[in-house]
């Protein structure tokens, strides 16, 4: 049975996908479902106010506390919906009027008719106090930033010259990046193709296969989607297949490959790749299978947990593995804001242990003279840098190949790209394995 | 865990009746799992297994806001019923349409939870709303099926309509 009919309003179904992910549910499931009744337009409108609003959750319910004179008990979703009026006034160029008056309809959407006037009192009264309410907005940058307590004390603790500016770059949207199929065109060609249809975008001196989007396009609509020709794929993901360099006729593994864009590109960088692509879960790895299908490139695809080998490997040894480990995603919450909320600080040593325990299983894989990439798209020291020093530690035919590149820092293992402009956070290490 | 597709009015797989759960084992587990998270990102607060083309007599629910109050019902049945009045009513098989139909008030519940244990529940309001409509997708039945015939196909044109617009 389906809930009150919030299917034609923009601003109800943001309630909806942020109460939900607020409940536990991921954003990239929740909001589609949430909008799928809505016009293109109003598409954007709902997804512009839920990734506000998880963006700037922890200021926005700090303002709503001050607003409110008692606070809204179980009811998360009117709370979403008064949380997206405050984001719409405060940051969205939203006219007043208009941010009140269709917050407060919203109310109607949601099934709670009931609330509308004390939407409209609240958000007049923001109207009338902001100066003085913005001006008291306490210096506390996890309340400033919207971050929880523990995920601040740990990246400060991680980055502790410039952790300020690492939590603000997860709260700016990332740009729209592509990554051009190598096996159909070049980047300067498909540049032109782009200008050609209006679109600017501007090659990474990093990433040979990125060009970065001047402003934000539908996927569907760039010349030469539905023919494979490009993918979006953040800069710091398209690093991993520079840094594996596997070479014709090489058998590679990528252990962890949904949803496939590390994949695809290995196979479009290199041809006669022999690779080997896995993952846990059936219905993702179908998605690696449609990528590929639309690059029209191809891999064997297994669906098996890359550490327990035993019940899916032949027995003939890797040349290259990559292992784009699970983590809690903290390098990407620029276009996760969800994962400030969803993730627990507890996740952090799960992760740690599920990447120590697929490393140690995957090694034996590799021939002798081989190389592992070690990849996560996390900020955090306990799931990178960590992982990888105890690993070496524990593994005497394992050398570190160290990665001398202009991007990133490079740490006393590995290097690691801060979150920032064209680059998500990420952590790379390269093992190869002695003779 | 993962997010199932979820069958649209007309598909023909809404329309028969299901047939019991006999066996409780890990699939089950993992099925209902997977109706909880459908369920919860549609945003709904009850899913009934044929509606993601699992022909069992096994729906999931949630009416709270918080997703704290999950209640799996298997193999189904209301043994006591109060007045009937008129509530408003949308199905997750039948997007973007809603209309007011009669529901009993209250009703007692006899069910298996998820690992075959029979239980009884006293249910009134929304849960009871919610019980009645995901017993009826068990049976093969739509809670169109309760308005006029002209309003019903009404409903059925907009449906299809919309499935040749999206192409699919």
């Amino acid at each position: 049975m389906s809930l009150a009919d919030a299917s034609h309003n923009p601003r109800a179904a943001a309630a909806l996908a942020v109460a939900a992910v607020l409940a536990g549910t991921s954003l990239d499931d929740a909001l589609p479902q949430a909008s799928a009744g809505l016009a293109a337009a109003d598409r954007a409108l709902a997804q512009a106010i839920a990734y506000g609003v998880l963006r700037n959750r922890r200021l926005l319910e700090w303002l709503a506390a001050r607003l409110l004179e008692r606070p809204l008990k179980n009811e998360p979703r009117l709370q979403a919906l008064l949380l997206g009026g405050l984001h719409q006034l405060r940051a969205m160029g939203v006219p007043d009027h208009a941010a009140v008056a269709e917050t407060v309809a919203a109310a109607a959407a949601l099934g709670k008719p009931w609330a509308k006037g004390l939407l409209n009192a609240v958000l007049r009264r923001y109207l009338r106090e902001r100066s003085t309410l913005e001006a008291a907005l306490p210096p506390d940058p996890a309340l400033r930033l919207s971050y929880p307590d523990w995920l601040v004390a740990r990246v400060r603790e991680d980055w502790p010259s410039n952790w300020e500016a690492v939590l603000a770059a997860g709260n700016e949207p990332g740009p729209l990046t592509l990554r051009v199929n190598r096996r159909q065109t070049t980047r300067e060609a498909y540049r032109d193709e782009l200008a050609a249809a209006g679109i600017a975008a501007e090659p990474l001196a990093h990433a040979p296969d990125a060009l970065r989007l001047h402003e934000p396009q539908p996927v569907a609509s760039l010349p030469g989607w539905s023919a494979g020709r490009v993918s979006v794929q953040d800069a710091a993901a398209q690093l991993a297949a520079e840094l594996l360099d596997a070479h014709p006729g090489h058998r590679v593994l990528d252990a962890c490959s949904a949803p496939g864009g590390k994949t695809a590109h290995l196979l479009e960088r290199t041809e006669a790749l022999q690779l080997l692509a896995l993952d846990r879960d059936a219905a993702r790895l179908a998605r690696v299978a449609e990528n590929l299908h639309r690059l029209k490139l191809q891999a064997a695809l297994r669906v098996a947990d890359a550490a327990q080998p035993a019940s899916w490997w032949d027995g003939v040894p890797f040349d290259r593995i990559l292992l784009d480990a699970p983590c809690s995603g903290t390098g990407v919450i620029r276009r996760h804001p969800d994962i400030k909320w969803l993730r627990r600080e507890a996740d952090l040593a799960q992760a740690a242990r599920t990447q120590g325990r697929l490393l140690k299983a995957l090694w034996p894989l590799l021939a002798p003279g081989g190389v592992l990439l070690y990849a996560t798209c996390s900020i955090l020291r306990a799931e990178g840098e960590a992982v990888a020093r105890a690993f070496r530690a524990s593994q005497a035919d394992a050398e570190e190949l160290r990665i001398e590149t202009p991007w990133g820092e490079a740490r006393e293992i590995g290097r690691r790209l801060a979150p920032g402009g064209a680059y998500d956070g990420f952590y790379y290490a390269r093992f190869i394995k002695k003779p | 865990m993962a997010v199932l597709p979820i069958l649209h009015h007309p598909d023909p797989r809404l329309r028969h009746k299901t047939p019991p759960v006999t066996q409780f084992d890990e699939t089950l587990q993992k099925l209902i799992d997977d109706l909880f998270e459908t369920m919860y990102a549609a945003p709904g607060v009850g899913l009934a297994a044929n509606q993601c083309g699992v022909p069992l007599r096994l729906a999931v629910m949630d009416c709270s806001e918080t997703h704290d109050q999950p209640i799996v019902m298997i193999n189904p049945e209301i043994l006591e019923r109060s007045e009937r009045h008129i509530v408003e009513e949308g199905c997750l098989s039948v997007p973007e349409a809603r209309d007011k139909i009669p529901r009993y008030h209250r009703v007692r519940l006899r069910a298996l939870d998820r690992h075959g244990k029979p239980y009884e529940l006293d249910a009134e309001g929304l849960l009871a709303q919610c019980i009645q409509h995901e017993l009826d997708h068990l049976d093969g039945k739509l809670y169109i099926d309760y308005l006029s015939s002209l309003k019903r196909e009404r409903i059925r044109k907009l449906l299809s309509r919309r499935k040749s617009a999206s192409g699919g």
